[in-house]
């Protein structure tokens, strides 16, 4: 389908094809229009066929005379308005009587003028209104459709699906989401031009895959097309042959399919896609399957997360938040000395009751509440030390987590100094932990970051180190003053016995000159582990879980 | 050289013609010498003399409306009468109404000699 928006305007003027085998005529609709248009002429049917293929995205309008040698100007117009590429141009017929205005009309032509002509003013006019008609036509389906691919373009997309099923209320629907899994990689490897032969052999491969008349089709944001289609049991088969046909052109490409099936039509249409695509993006990466399909474990998810964030402002004005305090002890010495806090966030719901953690931080992180809990926290946490700083007199330093997408912000440091000096509390106080994954996922940036927190008097702790993340090429480099070792590590260690591994990071902690903590220690075998291979300092419940304020005040009080 | 006074005289609606022209008198009497040569009138003859009427018809069809845009209303006249006799495949005496059209054709190459 030819749907770009062509180039109608040559010299300030558009051009218009007069056929008509007798001179007269020409010249007459010549001298008409030649002040504003660029006039060519044909003396025949063949002759305007030949220059109609060769200006195709020039010509504007064509007059057609019916009774013509060689060509008749009906079997002209059927010519035309059959092929894609110049179906686009309007035609208005001449002719001397009505019979075959019908059929001229029928035929596609957009309107007629009479001969004897009338008028050059009602010629000029009737020539201008079918050109506006076809070029306004031409702007709608350029925006309607996709010019890669033909295939319609989001908005129109869910205009035709809403249409479709206003006709067809009973029919069980489908919606799906289909795309290259890990296009960005593809993408990476192959470049821009394979990618874009690629999406052709894929929209090709959906359009026989999915009859027109039980499907429309999308291409949308560039990867990615939707496809809202009656409903099958299964749509493998048919990912299957678009899939082959994607391999033939570049082998070991990877199709995603996320399937939302049996829509509930109470649902707006762009949100049923919203489903599809969440199982989509749960394909991402995955390299086993190809198919996934929206579930009620997708959909409570999303509920239970639209909730989180529903609630979250009423959450945070009711201080429905509270910060908890996790003793660190240091181990060096006889007996366990307390050496410190970590700073945790419990949030008591009303209706849910405790929400763990684990369940809204990394939500928060991906949709930016992040910062304004984080602010929370760290000014309950600061408020706290300075409470317990004008109550007794012992500094027991708190340390607070920085997550990741913290640290792509550049106003880190000063929102966290104005936090410690709006409470009155010294830099020192205030120990901070920053994710192993944060200092590798873009190194350069976070790590200045980290130095220039380090240069303001900050107390940097590496969080969940042995995670996995950092080589042991660059750990040297990094900023920090404490290595604390990753909860799940110690625990694998212990669980298949492996001692070593535990002396090894207690090692690389001494060579890099900072105290080891390890948090999560849970038995007294693994406290006295680490105790006799050199960890400094132990978080875990086998000496506490987060506590209250003021449950903690008791090691002050020691 | 014809002029428009006598255009007008032989018959022609000169008027409605020029008003066609955007009242361009020179491009209107340099049009009509350009249908003493139009195919079509041979070919109307030929074909009625061959018993085609359909290619009578489409001759005769043009030539109405060349003449009708030129107002050349004496010469248009039985051209629109032969037009309607043919399109509906009318068996008759053509012969009458082809002698009229050349005697105003004539006429009005006549005013051009």
């Amino acid at each position: 389908m030819e749907n770009s928006v062509v180039t109608f305007v040559e010299d300030g003027k558009r051009t218009i094809l007069v056929a008509d085998d007798e001179l007269i005529n020409r010249e007459i609709l010549s001298e008409m229009l030649k002040d504003e248009y660029n006039v060519l002429t044909a003396e025949d049917g063949e002759e305007a066929y030949e220059i109609v293929k060769n200006n195709s995205t020039t010509i504007s309008l064509i007059l057609l005379d019916l009774i013509m040698p060689r060509m008749g100007g009906l079997e002209l117009l059927s010519l035309i308005k059959n092929k894609d590429k110049l179906s686009g141009i309007p035609v208005i017929v001449l002719t001397t009587d009505q019979e075959s205005e019908v059929v001229s009309l029928n035929t596609g032509a957009s309107d007629f003028i009479p001969k004897p002509y009338p008028q050059p003013d009602v010629v000029k006019a009737r020539v201008r209104k079918s050109i506006e008609l076809s070029e306004e036509r031409q702007i709608i389906s350029g925006t309607q459709n996709d010019p890669m691919t033909g295939l319609f373009t989001g908005e129109y997309f869910y205009e035709y699906a809403e249409r479709f099923d206003k006709y067809h209320p009973d029919v069980q629907m489908d919606a799906i989401v289909l795309g290259i899994n890990n296009y960005q990689v593809v993408h990476e490897r192959y470049g821009k031009q394979k990618c874009i032969e690629l999406l052709h052999h894929i929209a090709d491969g959906i359009r026989s895959q999915y009859p027109e008349n039980e499907c429309i089709l999308c291409h949308k944001d560039v990867d990615v097309f939707f496809i809202y289609c009656h409903h099958i049991d299964s749509h493998e088969g048919r990912l299957q042959k678009i899939a082959e046909a994607v391999n033939l052109e570049c082998s070991g490409i990877r199709m995603a399919m996320g399937i939302y099936s049996c829509v509930d039509k109470n649902i707006d249409i762009s949100k049923r896609f919203v489903r599809a695509r969440l199982a989509y993006d749960k394909l991402q990466g995955n390299y086993h399957n190809e198919t996934a399909y929206f579930d009620d474990d997708i959909l409570n998810k999303i509920l239970f997360e639209e909730r989180l964030c529903g609630d979250f402002q009423k959450a945070i004005k009711e201080e429905q938040f509270k910060v908890f305090f996790q003793p660190k002890f240091g181990i060096t010495g006889d007996e366990p000395q307390i050496a410190g806090a970590e700073a945790l966030v419990r949030w008591f719901h009303p209706e849910l009751n405790l929400i763990s953690p684990g369940l809204f931080i990394p939500l928060f992180e991906s949709n930016g509440l992040i910062y304004k809990l984080d602010d929370y926290i760290w000014h309950k946490t600061c408020a706290q030390i300075r409470k317990w700083r004008e109550q007794y007199d012992r500094k027991i330093p708190v340390s607070v987590n920085i997550s990741r997408v913290e640290m792509h912000d550049p106003n880190l440091s000063n929102r966290l100094i104005r936090i410690v000096e709006e409470n009155g509390i010294e830099i020192s106080d205030l120990h901070l932990e920053i994710t192993e994954s944060a200092y590798v996922s873009d190194s350069s940036v976070i790590i200045e970051r980290v130095e220039d927190l380090r240069r303001k008097g900050f107390f940097i702790e590496m969080d969940d180190f042995g995670s996995g993340y950092s080589s042991l090429n660059m750990i040297g480099d990094l900023p920090i003053d404490a290595l604390k070792l990753d909860m799940q590590f110690l625990r694998n260690a212990f669980n298949k016995r492996n001692m070593k591994i535990i002396d090894i990071v207690l090692e690389i902690a001494r060579c890099l000159e900072v105290p080891a903590i390890a948090e999560g220690v849970e038995t007294e075998e693994q406290y006295l582990k680490l105790k006799e291979s050199g960890c400094a300092i132990i978080q875990g419940y086998y000496f506490s879980k987060p506590i209250p304020a003021d449950e903690f005040e008791k090691y002050y009080k020691d | 050289m014809a002029t428009i006074a006598e255009l007008k005289a032989y018959g022609a609606d000169t008027d409605a013609a020029l008003a066609r022209l955007m009242g361009n008198e020179a491009f209107y009497l340099k049009l009509i010498p350009r249908i003493f040569d139009d195919d079509n009138f041979g070919k109307l003859s030929a074909s009625i003399a061959e018993g085609d009427l359909e290619k009578a018809f489409e001759a005769a069809h043009s030539l109405k409306g060349v003449l009708g845009n030129l107002e050349l209303t004496p010469l248009l006249k039985p051209v629109v009468e032969v037009t309607e006799l043919l399109r509906a495949k009318k068996e008759v005496d053509y012969s009458s109404y082809l002698d009229e059209i050349a005697a105003q054709k004539e006429a009005l190459e006549a005013l051009f000699k």
